[in-house]
């Protein structure tokens, strides 16, 4: 049985199918709900996500059947229909998909029988169910993803071998989406690899009709991306592995090498790539080294993440800053044994100290375990305090960043004190970028 | 008393919801016309039931109904749903710690909330017994002064019983249990989250100290304290109201003698609890706190004013003279009123120079959006166009304050595509909006300025200053507008462009 969640650092699903069709190039979500579920599911994301704002048909601007009780009581199928017909009269998209919410679901609307009804040669609409009570918007981001994979994605039996598809950036709950996925395939294409990004820079629905010539799914996530790389799997016959995503030099080049081995290229070639970037990353981080080293900047990490950020942050702090990763406190809904199997993931850290990882639903409990991973100070003459510490989380940590005397930057969902266009964190560039942020706040009160 | 709330009755407490707005008075949500035909409409009361062929998504009144006691200090609020239910939490916390800052009110605890996280299982089986857990949790774990719980459609619709739970664990815990019943699918006007909140609010958190004779009476001190009772004021104020409005209204009734409290949002609990102690509840925003303010009087007979939104010169000055009446202050308003316009038109000379002949539309709250209009009459401008996210009686009165009465009115919650089109043939040269419509707007070319704003002033004679300040520096510099309009797109198909888009609304049949 789930429990209830303190300041949950998400939505639900059908804020996740909300928040993941508005990252689709041209795609535009039709709501069968209540009135307030698209505008508030799709606000969150446009406010707490660094403020990415409505987008091309965002907010506002979504279509949506707003169910009233009258409804609840005599069925909303009609009110959908006549909402699904005026929709594609009025808005200009490649793709509309119909997702629901709780009370057409609990009244038992068929949504994705009334959306299958509806025919138009010009208008591709698609419908899935997503409501609240599904889960988490992870829940949303499947729903969507594995129904375009299994409805849209054209089956080709000829597969590219240098073609793989990129699952588990989530949108909206990965702050930095859009970066993130450039830079993965920017390194990607120095290797003659193409990637199927679905959220990308020139992304088109034409496009990811023809991402059945994958070879590959590489899903960036140990829980999310799953449920959709399965129906690559069965339904296009493309086999799927998971790698952590390439925050920083360390991870990028584990990324790379998993990657290259898993489509036949050759070691050489990879080496030949890192040694470029390594090259480039430190004529840049050279020049942090006066003010890394004079100031003392290396500090206690305390890392508050989902699981796709967790493991790669730590190792960006540990491995690339030099950090002492103190404690990883993950926040996903996960059961036991995927916890046990992502707490052996900090066993490859490379720093003499391994981080304490605890798993905690509630946002208000992480101070509580920072405090309970340090020797209480009894007012001890001579005290080794947990300190200087630098906490790296969501903006929701900001006061227990200040309560601890932390430096502190946001880098996870949600980030209200920070706008983020393309900046991303993966790869070379990223780790530089990242490395650029943590410094810049470390010294922004000069 | 008011002429607005005539024959309207306040004593639903009995009953575990507020009524929904489209029950308790007549209102609408869907029209499109001009002024005289929203006279005309709204006369005939046919607008209520109209609806629309395409819909776009409008507000949830769980989210103004929590907005409104989330504010309070050091309170938890409980969400009781799926974790999508007042999620927008996380894009509003940070606005909040804020506005804490603003008002300078405590900010020693963050903004907390707690979903119930509502699954498949609780569906089916109910989903009082976490609603139990998260409840002693935020007892456990924050002290705080009052536990307010938001019950959203999942429990509605499944029929979960929170009230009996809330009912007993109120006398179990230190912290007050509050329910708010605002369930989203209940109400098409996102307007009934004010009456659900307050609902639960004057349900639960309002206990006056109970007096006793003195043992020793003092004549003079009894009288001194008479004197001062009879002076005080609640000043009602919104989500909308700015610390900057709060000190400028505070100012003027000072001015008048009055000693102002302002209430609700961001007061404690012991402050709220005590807000039938005034000689005067004064609103100033009829469609939010009617529902409130009729009620204290129905219970402790305090009399009330809700007249008009205090934007502008001429409703501040309406606004003003309705209080000073109330304490029989006629001459003294006069001339207060006759110091604060000369000085304010003095200083607006400027501005009007700059303004006037410009168009301007203005969207949002009905009653903001009408006082708004006029303000900006007031300067010169010609008001072209007004969108009211709703109508109703509260508004009515207002029609008659713009000059031109064949100005376009799209009665539309959000709905930017109607809007859009309403604009794209206006052009007017300034957009007032809600937050959520200035982007599109920008998209269409036209420079905006925010309807409302934590940070700015915007009412009394201070605000009208700080509008025109404002507007005339947006037209300073148009560049950010007339270079988005020519990159980035709106969602639309030409042929909507070129259709009447009121075609969109469904009238009722009578």
């Amino acid at each position: 049985m789930s429990t209830f969640i303190e300041r949950a650092k998400v939505t639900c699903a059908l804020g996740g199918a909300i928040v993941t069709l508005s990252a689709l190039p041209k795609a535009v979500p039709i709501v069968h709900a209540s009135g307030g579920c698209a505008g508030t599911l799709s606000g969150t994301y446009n406010l707490a996500s660094g403020y990415k704002g409505s987008g091309y048909c965002g907010g506002t601007m979504i279509p949506t059947s707003n169910i009233v009780e009258n409804d609840i009581v005599f069925g909303g199928e009609e009110r959908l229909e006549e909402q699904i017909i005026n929709t594609v009269k009025i808005i200009d998209a490649d793709l509309y998909f119909v997702v629901t919410g709780c009370q057409v679901e609990i009244i038992g609307d068929d949504a994705v029988g009334v959306t299958h009804r509806y025919k138009d040669d010009k208008a591709t609409v698609l419908a899935a169910n997503t409501p609240g009570f599904l889960g988490d918007s992870f829940k949303g981001y499947e729903a969507v993803l594995s129904t375009i994979a299994a409805e849209l994605v054209e089956k080709k039996d000829v597969k590219d071998k240098k073609t793989i598809t990129i699952l588990g950036i989530v949108p909206g709950q990965d702050v930095f989406y859009r970066g993130n996925i450039r830079e993965i395939e920017r390194l990607l294409n120095q290797l003659g690899i193409k990637a199927n990004t679905f959220f990308g820079d020139g992304e088109t629905i034409e496009k990811i009709r023809n991402y059945g010539d994958a070879s590959l799914t590489v899903v960036l996530s140990e829980n999310y991306g799953i449920e959709t790389a399965r129906v690559f799997e069965q339904i296009h016959q493309i086999p799927y592995i998971t790698a952590d995503l390439p925050i920083g030099a360390s991870r990028t080049d584990a990324f790379l090498h998993k990657i290259g081995e898993r489509l036949g290229i050759e070691p050489a070639e990879i080496e030949a790539l890192l040694a470029k970037e390594r090259k480039y990353y430190y004529s840049y981080i050279e020049r942090i080294l006066d003010i890394y080293t004079d100031l003392d900047f290396q500090r206690y990490a305390i890392i508050s993440a989902d699981t796709n950020y967790a493991f790669p942050l730590t190792s960006f702090l540990a491995d690339d800053l030099g950090w002492i990763p103190h404690i990883v406190v993950i926040h996903d809904d996960i059961d036991d044994l995927r916890k046990k199997e992502y707490e052996l993931k900090f066993k490859q850290l490379g720093s003499e100290t391994k981080p304490k990882v605890v798993f905690e639903l509630q946002a208000g409990q992480l101070l509580n375990h920072v405090r309970k991973s340090w020797k209480y100070n009894q007012n001890d003459k001579y005290f080794d305090a947990l300190s200087p510490a630098f906490l790296v989380g969501s903006s929701l940590e900001a006061s227990v960043a200040q309560k601890l005397g932390a430096g502190f930057l946001p880098v996870v969902f949600p980030i209200t004190n920070r706008a983020v266009l393309d900046r991303g964190y993966t790869g070379y560039k990223g780790g530089l970028t990242l490395t650029e942020d943590i410094i810049s706040a470390l010294v922004s009160d000069r | 008393m008011s002429k607005l709330t005539e024959g309207l009755t306040y004593d639903y407490l009995s009953a575990e919801a507020a009524p929904t707005r489209e029950a308790r008075i007549e209102t609408c949500n869907a029209f499109g016309g001009s002024c005289n035909s929203l006279r005309t409409g709204m006369g005939t009361g046919c607008s209520k039931n109209n609806s629309r062929k395409f819909a776009q998504g409008g507000g949830c009144q769980l989210n103004l109904a929590l907005g409104i006691v989330s504010s309070f200090q050091n309170v938890v609020v409980i969400i009781h749903g799926p974790l999508g239910c007042g999620s927008n939490n996380l894009g509003r916390a940070g606005t909040r710690k804020t506005a804490r800052i603003l008002k300078q009110r405590p900010t020693t605890t963050d903004t907390i909330w707690i979903q119930t996280n509502l699954d498949d299982t609780d569906v089916i089986t109910g989903g009082i017994e976490k609603l139990r857990q998260a409840v002693l949790y935020a007892e456990q774990e924050y002290r705080p002064d009052a536990i307010i719980i938001g019950n959203s459609c999942v429990p509605g619709i499944i029929g979960d019983d929170i009230d009996t739970l809330l009912n007993e664990l109120d006398g179990q815990i230190a912290a007050k249990v509050v329910p708010i019943h605002c369930e989203g699918f209940k109400s098409k006007y996102v307007a009934t989250g004010y009456d659900s909140a307050y609902h639960g609010v004057l349900k639960k958190m309002v206990e006056p100290i109970q007096r006793y004779e003195k043992a020793l009476p003092n004549e003079l001190a009894d009288s001194n304290e008479k004197y001062r009772h009879s002076k005080i004021v609640n000043l009602f104020n919104v989500g909308s109201t700015s610390y900057g409005d709060e000190v400028e209204l505070s100012r003027l009734l000072t001015a008048l003698g009055l000693e102002v409290r302002v209430l609700p949002l961001y007061s404690s609990v012991e402050e709220i609890s005590r807000i039938s102690e005034a000689a005067l509840n004064i609103s100033i925003c009829a469609t939010h706190d009617d529902y409130l303010l009729g009620h204290l009087k129905e219970r402790f007979g305090t009399e009330y004013i809700i007249d008009t939104l205090p934007i502008g010169i001429k409703n501040t000055n309406q606004w003003l003279r309705v209080i000073a009446k109330f304490f029989k202050l006629e001459k003294e308003v006069e001339k207060l009123i006759a110091i604060e316009t000369a000085q304010l038109e003095e200083a607006l000379e400027p501005f009007k120079k700059v303004l006037k002949g410009k168009s301007v539309f203005v969207g949002g709250g009905e009653t903001r959006i009408f006082t708004t209009g006029e303000l900006y009459q007031s300067l010169g401008m010609r008001v072209v166009g007004l969108k009211p996210h709703n109508f109703d009686r509260f508004a009515i009165p207002m029609i008659d304050s713009i000059d031109d009465q064949e100005a376009v009115i799209d009665v539309a919650p959000g709905q930017p595509a109607e809007e859009l089109v309403i604009l794209s043939r206006l052009k007017p040269d300034l957009y007032v909006g809600h937050a959520q419509a200035n982007a599109w707007i920008t998209k269409l070319g036209i420079p905006t300025v925010p309807l409302f704003g934590q940070s700015f002033n915007y009412m009394g004679y201070s605000g009208a200053f700080e509008l025109a300040r404002k507007a005339a520096r947006v037209l300073k510099n148009t560049s950010l507008s007339r270079k988005i309009v020519s990159n980035v797109a709106l969602p639309f198909r030409p042929i909507w462009f070129e259709s009447n888009p009121f075609d969109n609304i469904k009238e009722a049949k009578v």
